[in-house]
């Protein structure tokens, strides 16, 4: 475990719902994916609210360090991903359009932590045209990516962001509310930039799944350690959002292989298995992939499925957004 | 962290700069609490300590592991190395078996487990009927009881059942820890902790520099905030709440107190009527004759339990077979525990006569020991384990309610006065923590 690379700075964190300490220990991991660090990392979770999160986390000034140049969500190209990249951008935009489906023509749509600009590539490809779309992300490798394939993007954090008020029929956190350092503070933001009624689409690990449930002491995918710092289960994502001031429309779980296929390959790799053996469970392997889409959709249908699909509505009954 | 409402209390009192005082400095600064820790001795760290030998050896205050999830909790996994294996043995007739589940290779002992199971149940009031109903008399006359008898320094019918802490999980649950073990080369932590789950993710781990490590990774962050050299003289109370210590002849108020003293030191240095009864509690002493050996792996495991009359002490256990690196290469430590207390034969005994009774009783383990001996060095501890004598059951259980002092903690393994080891007394002293300065808010803001 000793080793020459620099332990990262961490920083101590607390529940983003009820801001206690009071948690107990649930996991510790490695950062299996990258091994950006020699550090590990441990998740407890929320004796209250039932959230998982990362305690410590590492700090502000480390994110270059953990999102290394090479992380998927900056470089998840065709010329990579081939088949992969084809197969999920075809389930992904039916997806965002069924839960967008109600939106008007003319409809603004912002994706906060857009990444490298996939999911608002996949609305203007399969969108009405209308629909005005920007992004925001922190990340400037990133911001400059999905800039490059002519998206409008501000480069920032959600929060801090001058994107004025009431001006988005939809605010989309597709895989990234467990990346933030403070979701509450996060959704309260988006809350402002909604319209009344504007919907908040929330894609995010579940930690109701049955992959959480079997691999949560150490190798579970959705940990994506040291990167994931808030993780939700339905009622815990719901709180968040009854309390950042909205209305729950609908509460789902989706299926997804992503976490399977980690979780397998971290265990493979974290008990040393030949690196062949370990590099089979990868995203870059389309027959583990297909076979944990349909092992998950049997979760799914038990209502246990790798990922939570949330829609929310900015509650019609508060007149003036919240304060921050 | 949610923001403190701005408080004009004093700080919080610490008493202790061991594992468990520096655990609740770093909570509170964490949740925006001030905090001063008192220490006593010119140096922190307590009972987690850890010398050098100029050759090269080194030996902590008994057998120290902590656990990977410990480590990855206060900051020091990357400084820590992967302990492979670790297991325990009992020697008896003249040859080893495996703890727990190897005695049962041994037919008597395994007629009288099977039996002691399908029995029903008598009425269970000492550690001596604890042990023989679970174990079968067997195992427990043989084994269990003189062990326990040496280890508290009492008979084992006036301890309390509650020494005898049954296997978290159980049997099932154990042994799949061991097969996972095994597979994983790790060693994973059985029986360790109770306040955090078992898994085959959770394993011993050691750190590079020793156990010293621990606390000095948690005091980083506390800078000033720990004094040494400062040891408290009184604990103020008023109308039934903690409200200062006296250090240096000097009155300090604190919004609360927090002691990881042995519980009766604590009770000795306040007024309060009410503590005292605490002033009972012993702790049995141990001393540790550590002997330095040419050779290595010499032990039939990492620990191994003398229950036997030929053996003056307990336990005997090779460490460095669990971590190599506590020895330099080609050499190992044998350490030898001796139950004792305070100014007893054991504890004063000559540092010379105690190598020789070990030498001498090893022989029957390690028939070259006195041939491969390099040296010895004896460490003592006076307060190495609670006695849970049955004679003030009613005052160890009290403690298990708190203080029953207002703003009054007394955590840690010997505050506690419990089997704790030192994750365990963590993750308890977080939590009482917490609790504390929840309620120091909810005060503030009424
Ligand atoms: C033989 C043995 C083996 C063990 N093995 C393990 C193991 O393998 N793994 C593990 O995790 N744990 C192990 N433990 C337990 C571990 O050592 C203890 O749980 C831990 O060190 C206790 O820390 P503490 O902070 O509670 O108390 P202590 O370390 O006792 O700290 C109390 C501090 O208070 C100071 N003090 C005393 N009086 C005053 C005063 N009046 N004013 C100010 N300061 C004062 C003392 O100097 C001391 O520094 C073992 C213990 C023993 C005895
Ligand atoms: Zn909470």
């Amino acid at each position: 475990m000793i080793s020459s690379q620099r332990a990262l700075e961490t920083q101590p964190a607390c529940c983003c719902i009820c801001g206690t300490r009071d948690a107990e220990p649930v996991g510790v991991g490695e950062d299996f994916e990258y091994r950006t660090s020699p550090d590990s990392f441990l998740a407890v979770r929320c004796t209250r609210c039932g959230v998982v999160y990362l305690d410590p986390r590492p700090s502000m000034n480390e994110l270059e360090t953990i999102y290394p140049d090479d992380y998927h969500a900056f470089a998840f190209d065709e010329a990579r991903f081939g088949i992969v990249y084809k197969a999920r951008s075809r389930l992904e935009a039916r997806r965002l359009l069924k839960a967008l489906s109600g939106l008007p023509s003319d409809a603004r749509i912002l994706d906060v932590g857009c990444g490298d600009g996939f999911h608002l590539d996949l609305l203007r490809q399969s969108g009405p045209n209308g629909w005005r779309l920007e992004g925001v992300e922190l990340d400037h490798r990133a911001a400059t990516i999905a800039r490059q394939r002519g998206i409008s993007v501000h480069q920032g954090r959600i929060e801090d962001a001058d994107l004025g008020q009431s001006r988005f029929d939809a605010v989309m956190l597709i895989q990234t509310i467990e990346h933030l350092a403070d979701p509450m503070r996060a959704l309260k933001a988006i809350q402002r930039l909604l319209v009344p009624g504007g919907l908040l689409l929330i894609v995010t690990d579940n930690t109701g799944s049955l992959d959480f449930a079997i691999a949560k002491r150490r190798h579970w995918g959705g940990y994506h350690w040291p990167r994931h710092w808030y993780l939700f289960n339905a009622s815990s994502l719901k709180e968040l959002a009854t309390r950042s001031g909205f209305e729950t429309v609908d509460i789902s779980t989706m299926t997804s292989p992503v976490n399977w296929t980690y979780s397998v390959r971290n265990a493979l790799d974290d008990w040393g298995a030949p690196r062949r053996l370990v590099d089979f469970f990868s995203l870059e392997s389309p027959v583990a992939l297909a076979a944990f889409t349909v092992f998950d959709a049997f979760n799914t249908l038990a209502r246990r499925g790798a990922l939570l699909r949330a829609v929310f509505a900015r509650a019609q009954s508060t007149e003036e957004p919240l304060e921050s | 962290m949610s923001a403190r409402p701005a408080a004009d209390e004093a700080p919080i009192a610490i008493i202790g700069s061991g594992v468990s005082g520096l655990a609740a400095a770093r909570e509170l600064m964490h949740l925006g609490f001030d905090a001063t820790v008192y220490e006593s001795s010119n140096q922190i760290g307590g009972m987690a300590d850890t010398q050098r030998d100029p050759d090269g050896f080194i030996f902590d205050t008994g057998a120290h592991f902590i656990t990977n999830r410990f480590a990855t909790a206060i900051g020091i996994a990357p400084l820590c190395r992967t302990v492979h294996r670790y297991g325990e043995t009992v020697w008896s007739d003249g040859r080893a078996y495996d703890y727990p589940f190897g005695l049962m290779r041994n037919p008597r002992y395994l007629r009288g487990a099977i039996n002691a199971r399908i029995r029903s149940k008598r009425s269970v009031e000492t550690a001596a009927d604890q042990f023989r109903s679970e174990y079968g008399s067997e195992i427990a006359d043989e084994v269990a009881l003189p062990l326990l008898e040496q280890w508290s320094g009492l008979p084992a019918d006036r301890l309390s059942p509650a020494v005898a802490d049954k296997l978290p999980g159980g049997i099932l649950a154990t042994l799949a820890l061991k097969l996972s073990a095994r597979a994983t080369n790790r060693a994973v932590a059985i029986g360790y902790c109770r306040e955090a789950p078992q898994s085959a993710n959770v394993w011993h781990v050691y750190p590079e520099n020793g156990i010293a490590t621990i606390c000095a990774a948690l005091t980083t962050e506390l800078g000033d905030a720990v004094q040494t050299g400062n040891p408290v003289e009184r604990v103020l109370t008023t109308d039934g709440r903690a409200v200062g210590v006296v250090v240096n002849g000097r009155e300090i108020p604190a919004a609360a107190v927090i002691s990881t003293l042995p519980v009766p030191h604590l009770a000795a240095l306040t007024d309060e009527e009410s503590l005292q009864p605490f002033r009972e509690l012993r702790y049995r002493a141990m001393v540790f004759v550590n002997i330095m050996l040419r050779g290595c792996d010499v032990m039939p495991d990492t620990l191994t339990w003398t229950p036997g009359v030929e053996f003056p002490c307990f336990r005997i256990s090779e460490t460095t077979r669990s971590m190599p690196w506590l020895a330099p290469t080609g050499s190992t430590i044998i350490t030898a525990d001796f139950g004792a207390t305070v100014g007893d034969s054991t504890w004063t005994e000559d540092d010379q006569v105690l190598e020789e009774m070990v030498l001498k009783a090893l022989c029957a383990i390690v028939p070259s020991a006195r041939r491969d001996f390099l040296g010895s060095r004896v460490l003592r501890s006076a307060f190495a384990y609670p006695i849970f004598d049955l004679a003030y059951e009613e005052t160890r259980l009290a403690l298990g309610r708190g203080t029953g002092i207002e703003r009054l903690l007394s955590v840690g393994r010997n505050g506690e006065f419990a089997h704790i080891l030192m994750e365990d007394s963590y993750w308890r002293t977080l939590r009482q923590v917490r609790a504390l300065a929840a309620q120091l808010n909810e005060s503030v803001q009424n």
